[in-house]
């Protein structure tokens, strides 16, 4: 790569990290502005007054002396929570460390041995979400680019008009209510599949025999998934490829008399690839992330249900900051590597214009 | 492309066809459900289990009895409002009223109530009795009871269940278990096994003895009477009913609480056309506009709003909603805002790409010579070359937000006041229907949400080949 590539790729970089900042600021100010941290932290507190106050009354029998003993005991949680502080003071600090790669400690989520470090809980669920969402997204991709290019030659076909609508019901369909279907039809109906959850229980022993009961109740969710997604998957490959196809440098290779594979080839998948490489790109790193709705639906230990269970389940703006983080930086170090991509993939990316090449 | 070609186009095409057939439907129906619903029917009516109190729960459609060999029983409200008959004794009057219905199913009622709308009185209290005739002949009598009497400080006339009715559950009453021995031992001299009496006593009550021994249904007309006996003729008796509770119901059946599935499913509906036109039509005006101003001015402008479209575009919207819905309260005006606020980028993107080659067409040019402001050409000379796309997109954005707020319904952060097809799969997740197998519960929010969602993306379908116009057949 040469130097005069290097420059422009270092200003993407540098504006990457700022669109990391920028998103965890805003998130901190939501937090704290709309008093979600204050009420969350409140909570604890109260809670943890409550089981004292039980405890208390059976040594100290003077309710004066009771009420002071906890009065102490809430300035002392208020410190040790950070509450006496504004959130101002407070959040930007737990900022901070998560930019360090500190991820901090989550307040009642566990893993399933009993650590609350959200590092420790995050590597437990990663996994579980990778096998699903990113097993169905390569599915999903396999048959998508295979279909989708060889419909780009179809163009007007019965079949590419069968696809077309297939598309638009497959868009259609609400993954999570498509799961309660497949549930409904494979699972209770004709009893192919688990209905839910990761394993059987009890849990068959042994590494191997334990991983192809985790495969089959994975089955049914990365069913459902591919499902929803593949139409549209077809259908975008199949119209970014024609676009190619109709431009006027495909043309002039069909008029110089290349062979039709060639132009395929060399002057429209090369061209074709970027788009779409973008988009399988950002999508390995979203899948990361999990799916809240179809985890839900399959009750599976998944980053999506995490997240969900951080802002609804039981509060914990640490965990929020963490996971938040965490996808972000997913996020920004896969443009960041499409940015190099696009470089060696499509000669004509030249970084005067200020626009990024993107579909 | 004038405005009215492209809908010409788009009626030639079979998907554009299809999906404005659907549209139209989709509308009308709202328009009906706008027009009959009250104003404040998710708090009054759907969410109040006053109101379903007398409907069975959980029971399939109505129509699945044609389906299996098995007949079960339909349900019934019959209401009767006027007397049948009115006799004078003295001063005093005998009202009889009567109820008609009829019973040919296999299995019994799933319960039998008897509900009295406003009575006034002047001087004594009302009394009245229940009797059951049945298609042979024989009767039951199930109640016998008085309007409730006078209060201490109380005038004349007294009005009695004005606000709450009087509901008597006759299925579970201490007189149907006494009534029912006597009624089989008089009238076909054999005695029943008191335990289906005591378990199912509507088995005995709707049925006769069996050759076998049992207890068999008797099909045919029953009749249900009641006899008031008023003091004063200028007493008033509105009106009263008796539902005959069934064990299928209506054309969608009904969920946990006894609510009627077709309901709520009409009133969801036009909320979801709302919140796709409205998303749709928001975003579009939001991403044409700065998508116009991105490309034709340019420079900073441009590269301001091109990286923040670049970022919200790959903002992930469910996690975001659900977040900014949790802090923020669940309102459907939020949720809409919310769902505006992410979703303009990609047409932002494609518009400004547009524009970069009109800026410098001879049209612009020739406009600019003449004089024109700025405004002026952006509105008359760049945007006209884009509609086609905006218009397509306009149409695409509609599922993706219709799908956004079922999904976020479906995680019980839907708004409580307006019932939608996602907070029903929820609320019959939640309570396992899935697992009991109450399809018609979970079934018809989602094939509604798919046919809604498939209705615009026909209708984006039929617009390829304007915004194509390379793949027009010849």
């Amino acid at each position: 790569m040469t130097p005069s590539l290097l420059r422009p790729l270092l200003v993407r970089a540098a504006s990457l990290l700022l669109v990391l900042v920028t998103v965890l600021v805003l998130l901190v100010v939501s937090l704290g502005a709309t008093g979600f941290s204050e009420r969350m932290l409140g909570a604890v507190i109260g809670e943890e007054l409550r089981a004292l106050r039980i405890s208390l009354a059976e040594t100290i029998t003077d309710p004066d002396a009771l009420e002071v003993a906890l009065a102490a005991r809430r300035a002392e949680l208020e410190a040790a929570h950070g509450l006496d502080r504004a959130w101002y003071q407070r959040l930007p600090g737990m900022v901070l460390r998560v930019m360090t790669l500190d991820l901090g400690d989550a307040r009642t989520m566990r893993t399933f041995d009993g650590s609350n470090r959200v590092a420790d809980i995050v590597l437990e669920r990663l996994p579980n979400t990778a096998l699903l969402l990113t097993s169905a997204l390569l599915i999903t991709a396999a048959i998508g680019l295979s279909l989708g290019v060889w419909l780009s030659t179809r163009v007007g076909s019965t079949i590419d008009r069968v696809v077309s609508y297939a598309a638009a019901i497959s868009y259609a369909l609400p993954a999570w209510w498509t799961g309660i279907m497949l549930i409904l039809l494979l699972s209770f109906q004709l009893q192919l599949l688990p209905s839910g959850g990761m394993h059987s229980s009890p849990p068959p022993e042994g590494g191997l025999a334990r991983f192809l009961d985790l495969a089959l109740h994975a089955l049914l969710p990365i069913l459902t998934l591919v499902l929803v997604s593949v139409g549209p998957y077809v259908y975008v490959v199949r119209t970014i490829t024609l676009g190619v196809a109709q431009e006027d440098h495909v043309m002039l290779a069909r008029a110089k008399g290349m062979p039709g594979h060639v132009v395929e080839r060399r002057h429209v998948l090369r061209v074709a690839a970027a788009p779409i490489l973008t988009g399988l790109i950002l999508g390995l790193a979203g899948s990361l992330g999990g799916s809240i709705l179809v985890e839900t639906v399959f009750d599976w230990r998944g980053m999506g249900r995490l997240y969900y269970e951080a802002i609804v389940g039981t509060p914990d703006e640490g965990l929020i900051i963490g996971l938040t983080f965490m996808f972000t930086l997913l996020y920004v170090s896969a443009r960041m590597i499409l940015e190099v991509l696009y470089v060696l993939l499509d000669p004509r990316v030249r970084y005067g214009d200020a626009a990024p090449l993107r579909s | 492309m004038p405005r009215h070609s492209v809908l010409r186009q788009l009626l030639d095409s079979v998907p554009g066809r299809l999906g404005m057939a659907a549209l139209v439907l989709l509308t009308l129906s709202s328009v009906y459900v706008i027009a009959t619903y009250p104003s404040d029917f998710g708090t009054a009516r759907w969410s109040n289990p006053a109101v379903w109190a007398d409907n069975p729960r959980s029971v399939p459609p109505a129509w699945t009895n044609l389906l299996g060999e098995e007949r079960r029983p339909v349900h019934q409200v019959v209401t009767s409002p006027e007397p049948a008959s009115i006799e004078p004794l003295g001063p005093a009057q005998l009202r009889t009223f009567e109820m008609p219905f009829r019973f040919d199913a296999d299995e019994p009622p799933s319960l039998l109530s008897f509900t009295l709308l406003e009575v006034a009185y002047s001087v004594r209290p009302p009394q009245y009795a229940l009797v059951l005739h049945r298609p042979d002949g024989t009767s039951v009598a199930l109640a016998r009871e008085a309007v409730g009497g006078p209060r201490p400080s109380e005038d004349s006339p007294f009005v009695r269940y004005r606000e709450t009715p009087q509901r008597l559950l006759l299925s579970g009453s201490a007189r149907l278990s006494e009534a029912l021995p006597a009624l089989y031992e008089e009238s076909y001299g054999v005695s029943v096994d008191q335990e289906v009496l005591r378990a199912r006593p509507l088995q005995a009550l709707f049925g006769a003895p069996s050759v076998s021994g049992g207890v068999e249904p008797l099909r045919g007309e029953y009749l249900l009477e009641a006899r008031f006996t008023v003091a004063d003729e200028g007493d008033r008796i509105s009106s009263m009913r008796v539902v005959v509770g069934g064990a299928v119901f209506g054309v969608f059946g009904t969920d946990a609480l006894g609510r009627d599935l077709a309901e709520g499913l009409l009133f969801g509906l036009p909320i979801a056309l709302l919140i796709g036109v409205l998303a749709s039509t928001l975003s579009t005006a939001v991403g044409t506009t700065f998508g116009l101003v991105s490309g034709f001015v340019g420079g900073r402008t441009d590269l301001v709003i091109q990286r923040v479209a670049d970022v919200i575009a790959n903002v992930p919207v469910l996690p975001l909603l659900i977040f900014l819905v949790f802090l923020l309260g669940s309102q459907l005006w939020l949720i809409l805002l919310i769902l505006v606020a992410f979703s303009w980028p990609g047409l932002t993107i494609l518009v400004r790409s547009m524009v970069l080659p009109l800026r410098t067409s001879p049209e612009v040019e020739a406009a600019r010579t003449l004089g024109a402001s700025t405004s002026h050409i952006i509105w008359r000379h760049v945007f006209p070359h884009t509609a086609p796309y905006v218009f397509a997109q306009l149409i695409f954005f509609a599922p993706g937000a219709i799908l956004a707020e079922a999904g976020l319904s479906f995680l019980g952060l839907g708004d409580p006041s307006l019932p939608t097809w996602g907070q029903i799969l929820e609320h019959g997740f939640r309570t396992g229907a899935v697992f009991l197998g109450y399809w018609w519960w979970v079934v018809p929010p989602g094939l509604l949400i798919v046919l809604t969602a498939l209705t615009f993306m026909l209708l984006a379908l039929g617009m390829e080949t304007v915004v194509n116009p390379r793949l027009r057949q010849p």
